[in-house]
């Protein structure tokens, strides 16, 4: 098994969650670096959330991850937990998870039989399930810089700010022309579903239109039927159905005033 | 599990440890240092009473494994006092009430000193996020808000002294 920050993997090992028979330590294969070649900005597997925070490129060009990086468990989480270690733990309340799913992002997959690039969006296959086949590693992840006008959020609610798992959580991109109609949206959720998802039909709704309330009350009510929650000791499935309404609507209202205000 | 042999500097002192890579480093410092203000309270990285600082970041020790810990610095509790003098920060947190029980104190102390290093002028919002991982079930908050404002004026009217020496 493989242990990056172990924020998650030693707290399930102590737990008797996890079993691992060996664990390798990836740290001599450095994948720390944040890197930007031509639209690209690539991420190593072992880049802390502490580090996403602290990044120029990362806050100019993707504010929504670095919201999502301040609101994992808190500063000694952030400064070991690691961008590759939260997706290889495949929490459906993953947080850093949303806000990589609205911005395109792709993962380079590594083993002995070479690499392969796949979207995050293809990543995650079921609970706590994930495209990596033995003896495959997370190596980095691939973000492509927005080139036209680009708003995203992400909003996670919990019982406090820090140190809580999400009981909703939902980032959103919308990327506009120049009349300020969308071209492109992304609404990712998490923790309603078994894994971290895309809400196409709720997305598909939005491109092409203006975003005026009438659109955001839509595309609320359709993201809530894209969803599978539970009820855990967290909360019940009903508030999970209703809050996701409340947030995907917080979050459109935001963006929309702030493209209304950038004009 | 075989041993293995890591070289740490702690407090200061580079040291050579014969250790198990897969035991945590909060039970190599409690255990085999002796260095009791690293406390387990959860065990699971939520409640922060094993806070240490490695390579300059408060980190949860219950979550490092002590293989991890190879080429690294750490701090404890133990680190910050200097000569017998307390440190600034340990002073106002005794001027300021900033505990009662005591068992989540060396990892307030630590994340408010990790904040220090990095920050030496936090405003109150940035002192609460550095203490959001830190437990404290028995006294408040505020006075170890307090305390941290008055150590950061101390520590800069000490280092304004210093430079006006040197000039």
């Amino acid at each position: 098994m493989i242990i990056a920050g172990g924020t998650d993997l030693v707290a399930q090992m102590r737990a008797g969650i996890v079993h691992p028979g060996l664990l390798v330590d990836l740290k001599l294969l450095g994948l720390d670096e944040i890197e930007v070649d031509e639209n690209i900005v690539s991420i190593g597997a072992r880049v802390t959330h502490t580090a996403i925070i602290e990044s120029k490129i990362i806050g100019e060009r993707f504010p929504a991850l670095v919201a999502a990086c301040r609101r994992v468990g808190a500063t000694p989480t952030r400064n070991r937990g690691t961008l590759g270690g939260n997706l290889a733990n495949a929490s459906p309340a993953a947080d850093s998870a949303l806000p990589l799913l609205i911005y395109d992002a792709s993962v380079v997959l590594a083993g002995l039989g070479g690499e392969r690039i796949i979207p995050l969006s293809e990543f995650f296959k079921n609970y706590r399930l994930t495209a990596l086949r033995p003896g495959e590693i997370i190596k980095e992840i691939h973000l492509p810089i927005p080139t036209d006008k680009t708003e995203a959020r992400f909003i996670k609610l919990g019982k406090r700010r820090a140190m809580v798992i999400a009981v909703v959580s939902v980032a959103i991109r919308l990327t506009v022309d120049e009349s300020c109609k969308i071209q492109t949206a992304r609404i990712a959720l998490g923790s309603v579903a078994p894994i971290p998802l895309l809400v196409k039909a709720a997305e598909g709704i939005l491109e092409n239109q203006a975003l005026t309330n009438e659109i955001i009350a839509i595309v609320a009510q359709e993201a809530g039927r894209g969803i599978s929650p539970i009820s855990d000791i967290r909360a019940s499935a009903e508030y999970r159905r209703n809050m996701v309404l409340v947030l995907v609507r917080r979050a459109l209202t935001e963006i929309s005033q702030n493209l209304q205000g950038a004009e | 599990m075989g041993e293995i042999e890591i070289r740490s500097t702690i407090n200061g002192k580079t040291k050579v440890l014969k250790t198990k890579p897969a035991r945590t480093l909060l039970s190599m410092l409690h255990d085999d240092l002796k260095l009791t203000s690293v406390k387990e309270g959860c065990g699971q990285g939520d409640c922060g009473a094993c806070i240490v600082i490695m390579d300059g970041l408060a980190v949860n020790s219950c979550l490092v494994f002590a293989g991890q810990a190879d080429g690294k610095e750490i701090i404890t509790l133990e680190g910050l006092a200097q000569n017998g003098d307390l440190h600034p920060l340990q002073q106002h947190f005794i001027e300021q009430w900033a505990f009662q029980c005591g068992y989540c104190t060396p990892g307030m102390l630590m994340s408010c000193y990790a904040l220090l290093l990095h920050n030496p002028n936090p405003d109150i919002e940035e002192i609460r996020e550095a203490i959001e991982g830190n437990l404290c079930r028995c006294t408040n908050y505020r006075g170890v808000i307090e305390a941290v404002l008055k150590a950061a004026a101390d520590l800069n009217s000490i280092s304004q002294i210093k430079e006006r020496k040197n000039a």
